[in-house]
């Protein structure tokens, strides 16, 4: 198993505002999968995701990317399992407003020691034309791609992706999922993608459900379609 | 109702503690300062007014060869002058290396103010100075023995025609160290002998003059009457008079310097206020945006974000006032007591000590926040609900070369961000180390000074005669010394000291041509004088003028002086060509009398000024360098934190893609390093450049001339103090980076 969960448990608050988030979550993902996560507010899927990356800790369990569990490492080795193996997607994008879009996708390959080639990764994004214009210049959906251009320019194991399209319209989100996708087929990246979008599911190789902290479903998706086809 | 968001005051007080009290901290420790300053000022130059009637302070003074009859000095009050008898002596004292001026109790004019102790009772008793005791440890009940005779000292006092102790006229500045005035009974005077007595007398006019230019038409007619009648060796009237003039003219020149720094540091403030008001207001934009879009006005908006830098300015204020009229006014007055010798004073309410200190920073502090927040908060509440806060079309990214490595674009692009934090930091570096420079250059620049008089020194020992008198000693060389006073011009007249050099010198190499001069090179400095030049001087007393020709300048930095040779000196004043009236000797001369001598210029003489510079500047300057270094550190400390916390989300970001604390340091904190280490070199030459100019308008208000000098070493202590400084500020830049968690990327911006 390349992503193993192994009996994750999280919860937030003490005393009477204590709430579980994840109880005991178990499971594991393939190397190259497309893995959606799927949930309603407050399933925990974000704070699995989170647990995934790095940036959050679990109460017990752990997580381990080829064997390698990040449940024992301190805030460095943290640090380093992220810039080896991670690449983040957010819904909100998070780009570093005062560099320009260039410069953010350099941001990611600065952390690489062999990053894809910057101006190859604006071309298939379609953003080669744009590379110059600060993020405020551009649309959500130019945004999102500049997001994952950082993601992906250091060709990471794991491409985590947190309501890449809860921002955007239908068509700029179908771009994007179209994109993830070409990515994954062509990089062979592992994507581990938390959505409410139902219909997201039907482009995943496994799609998990999560329903108060626990997994309700978990399955090979037998009838993936391309995300070209997807339609909600 | 009121506005419930007055109750976010409080809150925003606790949530930002340290910044506010550090601020809070700051602005009253100045504002006390400069109002403990100005108060004492007010109140001394009040108490300093008073002296001239409460201690009849004369109209002017005179010395003539030999004591007046009756006769003279009927005729000269038929003038409508009072005359006073005024005599004094001169007398070393044995432990200590000064001079004592010393005057009976003079009970109608001149008065003294007793300080400490009293005045003398009887013959063995003495009253000197309380300044000059103070820097030579010297307490009531002490002894100090007067060339042989012990006297007590019954008292400390401050004689109110001596508020600065200049000895003389023409000294750039007086020596509280080495020279006092003193006061003994009648017979005490009597016992002290007749050696040295000066025929001085004071006079005061029955119609004082209204101001200095009738003072000077009274003056010049009173000279002339007196000069007809009596052979005089010194007339000094009282609005020229160093000694009683210097310190009021003093107390009062200080008073704009300190309001115009605190006016701009407060200026600086202001602006770091506006920095982290602004900030605070893209951060709250959504918020505020419904506000506004609820029915809030733009005006309620902006006074909520005023309210706080101008509480926190005006409470700084009061509170810095309060300190001002206790703890701080006795460090203002100590400031004139360790310089001048004033009388004892009473604190007085100063308006416009408050005006300066509390309602124009107040205003400041509004002006400036109002001009940048109301043009901030201009946008519409749309645009502040989508957070929109650009007010022009979207801004265009400039270009950087690609061939720079990302991380220093990356830095690159934080500093042009960050553009408004870092001129500030760069205006505050700057006026923070003119400040550390005004507190370190001083001491250097008084001992190269020193050290330069010193070894341009004409001889050992200078001798003025008052006849001319032959010697055995071995290599004493005879010149002619004289006086004469520059014409007003740009700058006050002062005098020049003139030398009549013997040919073939072994004191003085230079070789004159026929009828020009050389000038001294404080001389050439002061008054922009150069070779070809030709200069005008004129006698003090009769106003007759000369005109001479410099043909070059001669390294003497003590004075301001013209050399010519002893030929072309008897042939411009008339004396014959064997007149001399001096020696420069490198030996003491031992075998001319007393009597004739009027007076011997040795190293000690010609390095006062800087002593008493020294002295008079040092608790100042240790104040403005202390005070310099946490200026520095403040401002580099607020502003870097605003920079830091703007880019909190954007650091999360780095965080989560994996960049250690160390290289994400390396972007946000090493922008500002190289700001704040290049700004602290580079502009170093510009603050040079603002010390000089302020110390020659400083300079060039004194008699005698010293040459702006400071060493390279002043300036690496001064950029080692501000990266000294820096750096602790980074370390705790460094912490807050490191504390900035990861979830803040996660958290959707509203």
């Amino acid at each position: 198993m390349f992503l193993e969960i192994s009996k994750i448990k999280k919860h937030f608050g003490e005393g009477e505002s204590r709430v579980e988030v994840l109880k005991g979550i178990d499971v594991g993902i393939e190397k190259g999968e497309i893995c959606v996560l799927l949930g309603a507010s407050g399933s925990g899927k974000s704070t699995l995701l989170n647990i995934i990356g790095g940036i959050d800790s679990a109460d017990s369990g752990y997580i381990a990317i080829n064997g390698e569990k990040t449940a024992d490492m301190n805030e460095k080795a943290l640090t380093m399992y992220r810039r080896k193996h991670l690449g983040y997607i957010f819904q909100m994008y998070n780009l570093i407003p005062n560099l320009n879009i260039k410069e953010n996708v350099e941001v990611g390959a600065y952390l690489s020691d062999n990053p894809l080639n910057v101006d190859e990764i604006l071309h298939t994004l379609g953003l080669y034309e744009h590379r110059h214009k600060l993020p405020n210049q551009l649309s959500g959906g130019q945004q999102q791609r500049t997001a994952i251009g950082r993601a992906i320019v250091k060709n990471p194991d794991i491409l985590l992706c947190d309501e890449p399209t809860g921002a955007l319209d239908y068509n700029t989100s179908k771009e994007i999922l179209k994109l993830i996708e070409e990515i994954n087929k062509k990089y062979g990246n592992t994507v581990v993608m938390v959505t409410h979008n139902d219909a997201i599911k039907n482009m995943a190789d496994r799609v998990i459900t999560l329903r108060d902290g626990m997994i309700r479903k978990n399955y090979l998706n037998e009838k993936k379609i391309p995300a070209a086809e997807l339609d909600w | 109702m009121k506005n419930p968001l007055i109750k976010r005051l409080p809150r925003e007080l606790k949530s930002e503690a340290g910044k506010y009290i550090v601020l809070f901290l700051f602005i009253t420790i100045m504002t006390g300062f400069v109002s403990g300053f100005l108060v004492a000022s007010g109140s001394m130059s009040e108490a300093y007014d008073e002296s001239f009637e409460k201690y009849n302070i004369e109209d002017g003074n005179f010395e003539l060869v030999s004591e007046a009859d009756e006769a003279l000095i009927g005729t000269l009050e038929k003038e409508d002058v009072t005359i006073y008898e005024n005599f004094y002596i001169e007398r070393e004292t044995d432990d200590i290396d000064s001079n004592l001026r010393i005057f009976k109790i003079r009970e109608e004019v001149n008065k003294a103010c007793v300080m400490e102790g009293e005045l003398p009772d009887s013959a063995d008793e003495i009253a000197v100075d309380r300044m000059y005791a103070d820097n030579n440890k010297i307490s009531v009940g002490d002894k100090i023995s007067v060339e042989g005779t012990e006297l007590t000292v019954s008292g400390l006092v401050a004689f109110s025609d001596y508020s600065a102790l200049f000895s003389s006229q023409s000294d750039m500045m007086f020596d509280a160290m080495k020279f006092s005035v003193a006061a003994v009974t009648e017979e005490g005077f009597a016992e002290l002998g007749e050696n040295g007595l000066h025929f001085s007398y004071s006079w005061k006019y029955d119609n004082p003059p209204a101001d200095d230019i009738q003072a000077k038409e009274l003056s010049d007619d009173f000279l002339e009457v007196l000069s007809a009648n009596a052979a005089l060796t010194d007339y000094v009237p009282q609005y020229l008079n160093q000694a009683i003039n210097f310190a009021g003219n003093d107390i009062g020149r200080d008073n704009m310097i300190f309001a115009v720094f605190l006016y701009v540091v407060m200026g600086i403030i202001a602006f770091i206020f506006a920095i982290t008001t602004s900030n605070t207001i893209t951060k709250e934009a959504a918020v505020i945006g419904t506000l506004r879009a609820s029915g809030y006005t733009k005006g309620e908006i902006l006074r909520h974000y005023l309210a706080m830098p101008v509480l926190v300015t005006l409470i700084s204020a009061v509170v810095g006032n309060i300190l001002g009229y206790t703890i701080f006014e006795d460090i203002g007055a100590d400031m004139y007591y360790s310089s001048y010798s004033l009388p004892t004073y009473e604190t007085l309410w100063n308006m416009d000590a408050f005006i300066k200190t509390t309602v124009i920073p107040v205003i400041l502090m509004t002006v400036i926040n109002f001009a940048i927040l109301v043009n901030k908060l201009s946008l519409s509440p749309l645009k502040f609900i989508r957070r929109d806060l650009s007010k022009k079309q979207k801004k265009k990214a400039f270009k950087l070369n690609t061939k720079i490595g990302i991380m220093k674009r990356f830095r690159l692009r934080i500093i042009f961000q960050n553009m408004p934090n870092y001129i500030t930091i760069v205006i505050g570096i700057f006026m923070a180390n003119v400040i550390l420079l005004f507190g370190t250059a001083f001491p250097p620049l008084f001992e190269k000074y020193q050290d330069d008089i010193v070894s341009n020194m004409i001889c050992e020992y200078q001798y003025i005669l008052k006849a001319p008198a032959e010697t055995e000693t071995d290599g004493a060389e005879k010149f002619c010394a004289g006086g004469l006073v520059t014409i007003e011009g740009r700058l006050k007249s002062e005098d020049v000291s003139l030398f009549g050099i013997s040919a073939g010198s072994e004191y003085i190499d230079i070789d004159f041509g026929a009828d020009s001069v050389y000038i001294s090179d404080a001389y050439s400095e002061k008054f922009d004088v150069s070779e070809g030049d030709t200069i005008t001087l004129k006698e003090e007393f009769t106003g007759r003028e000369y005109s001479f020709t410099v043909e070059g300048t001669y390294d003497y930095p003590a004075g301001i002086a013209v050399f010519m040779s002893r030929e072309m000196f008897s042939e411009t004043f008339g004396y014959d060509a064997e007149y001399f009236n001096g020696y420069f000797s490198d030996n003491e001369i031992t075998d001319i009398d007393e009597k004739l001598i009027a007076a011997k210029i040795t190293e000690d003489d010609l390095t006062k000024t800087s002593r008493q510079m020294l002295l008079s500047m040092g608790s100042m300057m240790d104040l403005l360098s202390v005070f310099g270094v946490v200026m520095f550190m403040l401002i580099i400390y607020l502003l870097s934190k605003i920079i830091i916390e703007k880019n909190s989300q954007s650091i999360s970001m780095t965080k989560i893609l994996g960049y250690t604390n160390n290289e994400i340091s390396g972007l946000y904190i090493m922008s500002t390093s190289i700001v704040v280490i290049g700004s602290s070199i580079l502009t170093m030459p510009l603050v040079n450049a603002v010390m000089k100019l302020l110390c020659e308008v400083m300079l060039s208000q004194f008699p005698g001339w010293l040459p702006y000098y400071v060493p390279m070493t002043v300036f690496v202590k001064i950029a080692a103090a501000g990266i000294a400084a820096y750096a602790v500020i980074a370390w705790m830049q460094f912490r807050r980076v490191k504390k900035i968690p990861l979830n803040i990327a996660l958290k959707n911006v509203e």
